[in-house]
Order: structure tokens, then C-alpha cells, then sequence
């Protein structure tokens, strides 16, 4: 792999980066100038940025034919960063457009701001292809989330979350930095490729090798929320404000797997064999535990939060499967789960607006008092189920076709078990939003435009990908040849 | 390879054996004759008074921060300002960013009124 020296088609390559700080600065300058006259200038002003900036790069920075990489290495300019940068874009946009008309946020500058440098951590996280670069940004991308967690500054639960979130944060990339200096030690090189050539040959032994991936493997676990790194994310998800609870649930943790799958595949193909075992009884674990954990809650948020963590488990199957269409469908998986929680989210922000509570007996004759937001509930709870034909079965399907590819043919049978357990809680849910009545059965939930547009968005991209699923797959193929 | 990482592992062992032995000598041998005076808090040898967590103002914190901003902007410029000959025309639009970057930050922080005292 050669370091490409500089010209200028490299600034176009990270034209979106780029366009995302100064999407910061200009919101930032925005709240200055015209400070809090106008309530939700600042989320469209966001949330229309982000969607520029997405369609620039769709056309832009698509990857040149061979992978190269950009500025003296830092960076990897291929198909994987490209798309999970759109992923990321996207997430961003219809959290900024939940984001406005919510109390506490509307009209807060640093908190869009915050949020478009986090996305730009992320897009960074995914084209690194340097130890240094790679956990600047994660550092870029973790810091904002930690403070965007404790927003709520008066609110105790928010608060806590803020702290929880650091705290588990900076612990877990203490002992990833470790794991990156002793990459550094065995190989004295700092770029993931050149790392990687020096570490082939045998020359290190498998067990410090291993044990320096399991201290990496730590940190990553930590971003996508695997078991045994996911005691934070109840509590946390719980206490953000709900749009950032959005983000975190979705973008942060594609964004965990961006650098899981391009560190673990470039840099530790030799152990291979061991770090998937490894890996396999982690996403056991991680369904089972997310699933089991699940069954008993009562709050909408800690049910998602386990939820996301029984995902991240069906997502590292992929991983585990170690072929070309295990990283594919994990990479489907990802797309899927991000839409699909989005979707899922923007209900809970909705609903936690107009009742002021997250509690599921609570969303009780939701389908008499809102039905379209019912039938949105619906489709978002049966695609994280995983049922034909929404987005969520399709991901589920291939993710379990790549074990079975692979020989893994029993870890892609306790994954169909997860999958019954899921359901069961799902159906709960939704039982209860169809089948119970409410005594405010004439009241309807407020819909406030930005947000409807949101979650039409994300509804319809759950079809989409679900229902022509062919194209995208296409996609994720590719991405995942250009990593191989 | 393995082996040498031995003095390492040797010194691990010794040093948490180490601490766990003084800690269990000091559990068995140490007088216990607790009082409340103690058990309170220590506060500069003044009597406690109020509640641990109440809310405290946080000036010199924010003044603190905006401090390590223009730190870390110098820790930069220095070496910069070095070799500014040879970077060129480039360096100095480079640097030019970095300090427009540092300064949006700055200016939001005053405008929204991090530093006025009360």
C-alpha cells in the first residue's frame, strides 16, 4: 500500500471534513450574531448543512478505482470511509432536524456545533490509517458525545449520564492507547499498513500479538457497546437528551465498528483464527445478554439501549465471519440499524415531548390518539425485530447467511434464537401501543414539522432498504472487496 | 521475546505483594480507636459546615480553560514561528486557520459571557 505524495485531488477527498468545520464555525458565528431571537434557525440551518454536505460528498469524494492513501498516510481514501461517511452524515441530519423545538436545546449553538464536530470525528475515525490519527479521532468524536450527553445541565439523569459516559470512556481508551503503544513497540511503525507488514512473518509471538489485540479489541468493544464493555449504555442512552441518545445508538457505534473492522482485518490477519473465536463469544454474549436484559424493562430508552447492544452482537457476526460478505453484511447490518433506529428514536422524542415520559405503559392507545405515528412505531419495532420486508430481516438474513458461509453454522443458530427473544419484546411494545387503551385516547401527540420529516425520512429508507435490498448489498460488497 | 518481559512480570508481583502485605500488616497491628471528629471531613482544620455537593461558582474554571486555549496555541507557534522561513507562504495560511479556528471558539466563549464575573 504507498503513501500517495500530496496534490491537490487530496483536498477534495476530504472536501466533507472540511465543510464540516466550517459547518461549525458557521453555526457558531450564526448563535452569536443573531443570538436566541429565532427558536430553530439554528437545527435547519444544521440540519440543511448536513445534507448539503452530503450530497457533495456522494459526488466528490467517491473513492478512486485503486484505494490510496492521502496525507503522508494519516488518512485511507477507499470505499469503506465513503460510506460510512454518508452513514454518518445522514444520522447527523435527522438528529439535528429531532433536535429542534426540544426544550433545552433549540437555540443553543454549541450543541449543533458539538454535534457536526462529532460527525466529523467519526468520518475521521473511519478513514484513519494511523494509530495517531485514528485515536485523535476518536478522542474528536468522543469528547463532544460526553458533553452532548450531559447537556441537560439541571437535569440530574442527563448529568450523570454525561459523567458515566466519560468516565467509561476515558478508562476503555486508556487501555486501547495501551494496546496502540505496543503495536508501535513490536513493529515501530504507527501506520495500520506498513504496521502490518512488519507484524506478518512470525517473528512476534502469537501471544503478545493476541494480547495487543485484545487491550485494541478493549476500546472498540467500548464504541459499539459489546459485552463485557456495556454496562454504560443503559444508563447513558437513558439520561441524554433523546436525539443524542439517537446519535450515540447509531453513529457513534457504526463508527466503533468502522475502526473494529478496518484495524482487526489490516493489522491482525495473522491471528485471525483467534481473535474471531474470540470475538464469536463476544457477539454471543452481547445478543444474549442485550436480549435477556431487554425482556424485563419498562423504560422505552433502557429498552432500546439493550436493544442496540443485542444489535452490535448480530452486527460482529459479520465480523466474525471473516469473508467478504461477512464484512458486507455487517456493513448492510449497520445501514439498516442506523435507519431503523432513527426512525424508532424520533417516535420516543415525539412522544417523551408531548407526555414528558419514556415509561412503556405509558404509549398505552398510542395507535387511537396518533395512528400514522403508531404505524411508523410499527414498521421501526418490526425492522429491529428483523421481519420481511422491512430493512432489518434483510440484514438479519445476510449476517446469518455469512456465518453459515463461513461454517459458523452455530453461531448463526444462537443468533435466530435472539432473534425469537427480540421479537417477543418488540411485540410487547407494540401490544401495548395497540391493544391497550389510555384515558387521553383524544389526545394527540404534536408533530412538530422538522421532526416529521425526520422520521418520514428514516421510515422510508427502512422500506427502501428493506424491500430493494439488491443495489445496497451491491454497495456493501464493494466497500468490503476494497478492504480485502 | 516472552522472557524478556520477566522483570517486568517479577516486579508486578512484587509490588502489588508489597502493598497488599503492608495494608494486611496495618489491619492487624494498627490501634483502631475511631472518634466523629475523625470520621468528619477534612476542611483546612475548620468545623465542616454544609453539604459536600452544593453548587459552586466555576469563574476561575472557565478562565482556567480559555488559559489553555491560547497555552496550546503558543505551544504551537513556537516551533512554527521557527522554521516560518522555510514553510512559506503555505505555513503562514496554515497557522492562519489554526488561529481563525482557536479565535471563532474565543470570541463565542466571550459573546456569551464566560467572561464576565458575576
Amino acid at each position: 500500500m504507498p503513501i500517495v505524495p500530496f496534490d491537490t485531488s487530496m483536498i477534495a477527498a476530504i472536501s466533507a471534513e472540511l465543510l464540516l468545520l466550517l459547518l461549525a464555525g458557521v453555526i457558531l458565528a450564526v448563535d452569536m450574531i443573531w443570538g436566541s431571537k429565532q427558536k430553530d434557525h439554528l437545527g435547519w440551518i444544521t440540519a440543511g448543512g448536513l445534507l448539503f454536505i452530503l450530497l457533495i460528498s456522494l459526488i466528490f469524494t467517491r473513492p478512486e478505482p485503486v484505494e490510496r492513501l492521502i496525507f503522508g498516510g494519516m488518512l485511507r481514501q477507499d470505499w469503506l470511509t465513503f460510506t460510512f461517511r454518508l452513514i454518518f452524515l445522514f444520522a447527523a441530519a435527522i438528529t439535528s432536524l429531532l433536535s429542534i423545538n426540544l426544550k433545552g436545546i433549540t437555540g443553543r449553538g454549541e450543541y449543533y456545533a458539538l454535534l457536526v464536530v462529532t460527525t466529523l470525528g467519526m468520518s475521521l475515525m473511519a478513514a484513519s490509517a494511523d494509530l495517531i490519527m485514528l485515536y485523535l479521532a476518536i478522542e474528536t468524536t468522543s469528547i463532544p458525545l460526553y458533553i452532548l450527553a450531559g447537556f441537560m445541565k439541571s437535569d440530574d439523569k442527563s448529568t450523570e449520564s454525561g459523567i458515566k459516559y466519560f468516565l467509561f470512556g476515558a478508562l476503555t481508551s486508556t487501555v486501547m492507547l495501551y494496546g496502540f503503544s505496543l503495536l508501535y513497540g513490536f513493529s515501530g511503525e504507527t501506520n495500520l499498513y506498513l504496521l502490518s507488514e512488519r507484524l506478518t512473518g512470525g517473528e512476534i509471538s502469537i501471544w503478545v500479538l493476541g494480547g495487543a489485540a485484545l487491550l485494541v479489541l478493549v476500546g472498540f468493544s467500548f464504541k459499539v457497546s459489546a459485552v463485557p464493555f456495556h454496562f454504560w449504555s443503559p444508563d447513558v442512552y437513558e439520561g441524554a437528551p433523546t436525539p443524542i441518545t439517537a446519535y450515540i445508538s447509531t453513529a457513534s457505534k457504526a463508527a466503533g465498528f468502522a475502526v473494529l473492522v478496518r484495524v482487526m482485518i489490516t493489522v491482525f490477519p495473522e491471528i485471525s483464527l483467534y481473535w474471531t473465536s474470540i470475538l464469536a463469544v463476544v457477539a454471543t454474549a452481547t445478543m444474549t445478554v442485550g436480549n435477556m436484559v431487554a425482556l424485563a424493562q419498562k423504560n422505552i430508552k433502557r429498552l432500546l439501549a439493550y436493544s442496540s447492544i443485542a444489535h452490535a452482537g448480530y452486527a460482529l457476526i459479520g465480523l466474525v465471519a471473516f469473508s467478504e460478505l461477512g464484512i458486507a453484511s455487517l456493513l448492510f447490518y449497520l445501514a439498516a440499524y442506523v435507519v431503523t433506529n432513527l426512525a424508532a428514536f424520533a417516535i420516543v422524542v415525539f412522544f417523551a415531548n408531548t407526555v414528558g415520559s419514556d415509561e412503556i405503559a405509558d404509549y398505552a392507545g398510542l395507535s387511537r390518539r396518533s395512528p400514522g405515528l403508531a404505524f411508523a412505531m410499527l414498521i421501526a419495532f418490526l425492522s429491529l425485530a428483523g421481519m420481511p420486508p422491512l430493512a432489518g430481516f434483510v440484514a438479519k438474513f445476510y449476517v446469518f447467511a455469512a456465518a453459515v458461509e463461513s461454517g459458523l453454522i452455530w453461531l448463526a443458530f444462537v443468533g435466530v434464537l435472539n432473534a425469537i427473544i427480540g421479537l417477543y419484546y418488540y411485540m410487547t411494545v407494540l401490544k401495548v401501543v395497540y391493544l391497550y387503551r389510555s384515558d387521553d385516547d383524544e389526545v394527540p401527540i404534536a408533530v412538530s414539522r422538522p421532526a416529521a420529516i425526520a422520521l418520514g425520512v428514516s421510515v422510508i429508507a427502512v422500506l427502501g432498504i428493506g424491500i430493494a435490498s439488491g443495489p445496497w448489498l451491491g454497495w456493501a460488497l464493494d466497500t468490503a472487496s476494497s478492504l480485502f | 521475546m516472552p522472557e524478556d518481559f520477566l522483570p517486568i512480570a517479577v516486579l508486578i508481583i512484587l509490588a502489588t505483594g508489597l502493598s497488599f502485605t503492608i495494608l494486611l500488616l496495618g489491619q492487624i497491628f494498627g490501634p483502631r480507636r475511631p472518634n466523629p471528629r475523625k470520621g468528619s471531613p477534612y476542611e483546612s482544620g475548620m468545623r465542616p459546615y454544609g453539604k459536600g455537593q452544593r453548587r459552586v461558582p466555576i469563574h476561575y474554571y472557565l478562565i482556567a480553560v480559555l488559559f489553555i486555549l491560547f497555552d496550546v496555541e503558543i505551544i504551537f507557534i513556537l516551533p512554527w514561528a521557527v522554521v516560518l522561513r522555510d514553510l512559506g507562504i503555505f505555513g503562514l495560511i496554515e497557522m492562519g486557520l489554526f488561529v481563525a479556528i482557536l479565535l471563532i471558539g474565543f470570541v463565542y466563549a466571550w459573546k456569551k459571557g464566560a467572561l464576565e464575573w458575576d
